[in-house]
């Protein structure tokens, strides 16, 4: 059955893998898919139904505990949408969407990424499937949505800018050709090629012009800067790549406000990154839920490269900005973060006793940091005369508040034992635990409690 | 160009050569110029969409990541709102979420330089700078609300007063690696001063003031103002009693 569907990929934390540009539309939940006639699959039962601007995607909700795969219906491949009956019947089932999807001769939905289909499909046949909605979601919306996505062919313009985007930073495709002679007027031995100069500048102006009429058509209205979008975007790449390279090459040129907008570009290079973010409209009763999976994926980049912990504020900033405009609340972060108890995702949120709250991978969790002050705790110094919070701070690479933290933590589980000096607090191995209350006078010839004697003694000769 | 032969020959052709450059030169300096303002164009056209259209925007999933991507390719900050009257009345609205966010980049941004610890007064005259096309200039007070906002996300983030001035926190005690410069500075005499900390790390000395006092607060540090000098030190018994420590493990 799931041979029926293309697949799709799932990450860890649960949220589909999206395709380039692609964007997610709406979601509903407790959706089966069914189908109407052929028995081409058993029915999937109870998922989540997510309709993006290429596929209609339907994965398992995370509470079933059979391993149904999740799956994908790449939108080009339905050739039909029908519009909902409204009848007194309908008034009493759950409300249903129905489609019909082109299969190509092998049995399988028509994917046009794979090439199998020949031409648009002709020839092949269709199946009709039907989308029960069992839950509480808005069907009437996600209609609309499904086929104003439809309608909007999407996955079209995305194949001819994936062609065009490795040349972008050569001819524009949009705004004229000159742009091919940009960094052209050399040869590669940096002598001026022989060609009609004239010809040139009167191409630059040329080129100069049509850019600049673009981008007055472009800024008319909204309506007009939509349909304009893609060119815009490319505009916008082309203008960057050549502000970038220009101000290397020309060293000699670059002043303090060159310098400034360049930082400012890369600064800005950074904070591209989620681009399909979830929304409240979009998610609906399962914003929450969705934007603590997407957090879950999108905070393991940053907590990496901050070494395992890193501020909540911190992140809230890094996650709004890859969100671009789609602002979230610290109270919407907060719940989201608080969610992760229930998914099963590689990160956790921490509270400090003062009232520091912090992300950290659960690999970072406390039994890795006991294992490493156990190992600090008995080398030979430090079972002759402890460890103070700074010491075990240097050691592993951590504050001297986190440090004390862990050490505290350290005691209550019996793993150390504090002595308390003017020096300030100072940790030593808790030898405890080796000693037999049948016979407290027994010393044996192994173990941490041997090592100590040892390293006690050796001290006293010195 | 026809070769001809002779240092006549050859100096024609440099010259040639140099007039051909200067002309290239001039091209693309004019060109770069061009560009420029046609970038500039691009910018404040995108500021304004992005302040006007904002809600229509974000109805179109679609658009708004093709927005998202020029805002972001020709350096622009969607995050444009203007204050509005409901926002200076009840605080409501997205915009002092969106100067949270900015806030909290700028203190990401010049963390490397100042630890963490920025005055407020230099936080508003960089938040002014990224907003520069706001009608209205963003105050202190904006800012302390803004901050305020944050509070949900945990105490990690917080205005201290510093006599006068205000400062603004974003490092945690628990996140904060100075204190493990400062201990490694003591490790020398077993004491440090607020002097020498700031000339051997080159922090400014609300930085150093800062770090010093947790320290104190921590129990790690014990002050000593008897010296002859004048200079107040401070001590750190847990360093200097196991300096040898330290440095083997």
């Amino acid at each position: 059955m799931a041979n029926f569907f293309s697949k799709a990929e799932v990450t860890s934390s649960g949220r589909p893998v999206l395709l380039r540009s692609e964007v997610e539309c709406h979601l509903l939940s407790s959706v089966d898919l069914e189908p109407e006639d052929h028995h081409n699959f058993s029915p999937l039962k109870s998922g989540l139904l997510i309709l993006t601007t290429h596929r209609l995607l339907w994965l398992p909700s995370s509470s079933a505990s059979t391993p149904t795969s999740a799956a994908a219906i790449p939108l080009p491949a339905i050739s039909h949408i029908f519009s909902s009956k409204k009848s007194l019947k309908s008034m009493f089932h759950s409300p249903r969407i129905r489609f019909q999807v082109l299969v190509s001769p092998d049995g399988r939905v028509f994917d046009p990424g794979s090439g199998s289909g020949s031409g648009s499909g002709l020839g092949s046949r269709s199946v009709v499937l039907t989308a029960v909605v069992r839950g509480k979601g808005d069907c009437d919306g996600f209609l609309g949505k499904f086929w104003d996505s439809w309608r909007a062919r999407a996955w079209e313009t995305n194949e001819t800018s994936g062609s065009g985007s490795s040349s972008v930073s050569g001819s524009g495709t949009g705004t004229g050709t000159g742009t091919g002679t940009g960094g052209g007027l050399y040869s590669s031995d940096g002598s001026v090629r022989m060609v009609g100069v004239a010809g040139i500048l009167r191409k630059e102006q040329e080129l100069w012009e049509s850019t600049d009429k673009s981008l007055q058509d472009a800024f008319q209205d909204l309506n007009a800067l939509m349909s304009k979008a893609k060119e815009m975007v490319m505009l916008a790449e082309k203008m960057r790549q050549k502000l970038l390279s220009g101000t290397n090459s020309q060293a000699s040129a670059t002043n303090d406000e060159d310098m400034g907008s360049k930082e400012e570009m890369q600064d800005w290079l950074l904070s591209v990154g989620i681009i399909s973010p979830v929304t409240k409209e979009s998610a609906g009763a399962l914003y929450h839920q969705q934007l603590s999976r997407q957090l879950a994926d999108f905070v393991r980049t940053p907590l990496e490269r901050a070494g395992g912990m890193i501020n909540l504020i911190d992140v809230y900033c890094l996650f709004n900005r890859a969100r671009g405009t789609e602002l979230i609340s610290p109270d919407d972060m907060l719940q989201a973060c608080s969610l992760w108890e229930k998914f099963d995702v590689p990160v956790m949120l921490r509270k400090f006793d003062s009232g520091v709250m912090v992300i950290q991978n659960k690999s970072h969790s406390d039994e890795e940091v006991f294992v490493r002050i156990k190992s600090l705790v008995t080398k030979p110094e430090a079972l002759r005369s402890g460890i103070s919070p700074s010491d075990a701070a240097m050691t592993l690479g951590i504050a001297p508040a986190m440090a004390k933290e862990h050490l505290l933590t350290a005691e209550s589980t019996g793993l150390l034992c504090r002595d308390v000096s003017p020096d300030g607090f100072r940790f030593y191995i808790n030898l405890f635990p080796e000693i037999d209350p049948r016979d407290v006078y027994l010393v044996k010839d192994y173990g941490i409690c041997d090592t100590w004697i040892k390293a006690v003694s050796t001290s006293g000769l010195r | 160009m026809r070769r001809r032969p002779g240092i006549g020959g050859l100096q024609t052709a440099a010259a040639a050569r140099d007039q051909y450059r200067l002309l290239g030169e001039n091209v693309a300096k004019l060109r770069t110029d061009l560009m420029k303002e046609q970038l500039a164009t691009f910018r404040s056209q995108l500021e304004e969409f992005a302040r006007k259209h904002k809600n229509d925007i974000r109805k179109n999933p679609a658009f708004r990541s093709q927005f998202h991507e020029m805002c972001a390719k020709v350096g622009v900050d969607p995050l444009a709102s203007n204050k509005g009257f409901w926002a200076e009345l009840l605080g409501i609205g997205d915009f002092y979420y969106e100067l949270g966010v900015q806030i909290v980049e700028i203190c990401l941004s010049t963390r490397p330089l100042n630890g963490g610890l920025i005055d407020l007064q230099e936080l508003c005259k960089l938040l002014r700078q990224k907003r520069k096309h706001d009608r209205e200039a963003v105050s202190e007070d904006d800012c302390l609300r803004a901050i305020s906002k944050l509070k949900t996300l945990g105490s990690g983030f917080e205005v201290i007063s510093a006599g006068k001035k205000k400062l603004v926190r974003s490092v945690p005690t628990e996140l904060k690696k100075d204190h493990n410069e400062i201990l490694e500075l003591a490790q020398a005499q077993g004491y440090v001063t607020v002097d020498e900390v700031e000339r051997r790390l080159s922090w400014t000395h609300g930085r150093a003031i800062d770090a010093l006092d947790t320290l104190l607060d921590e129990g790690l540090a014990m002050i000593d103002d008897g010296h002859s000098d004048g200079k107040r030190r401070y001590w750190f018994p847990c360093v200097s009693s196991i300096s040898s420590f330290g440095a083997d493990s």
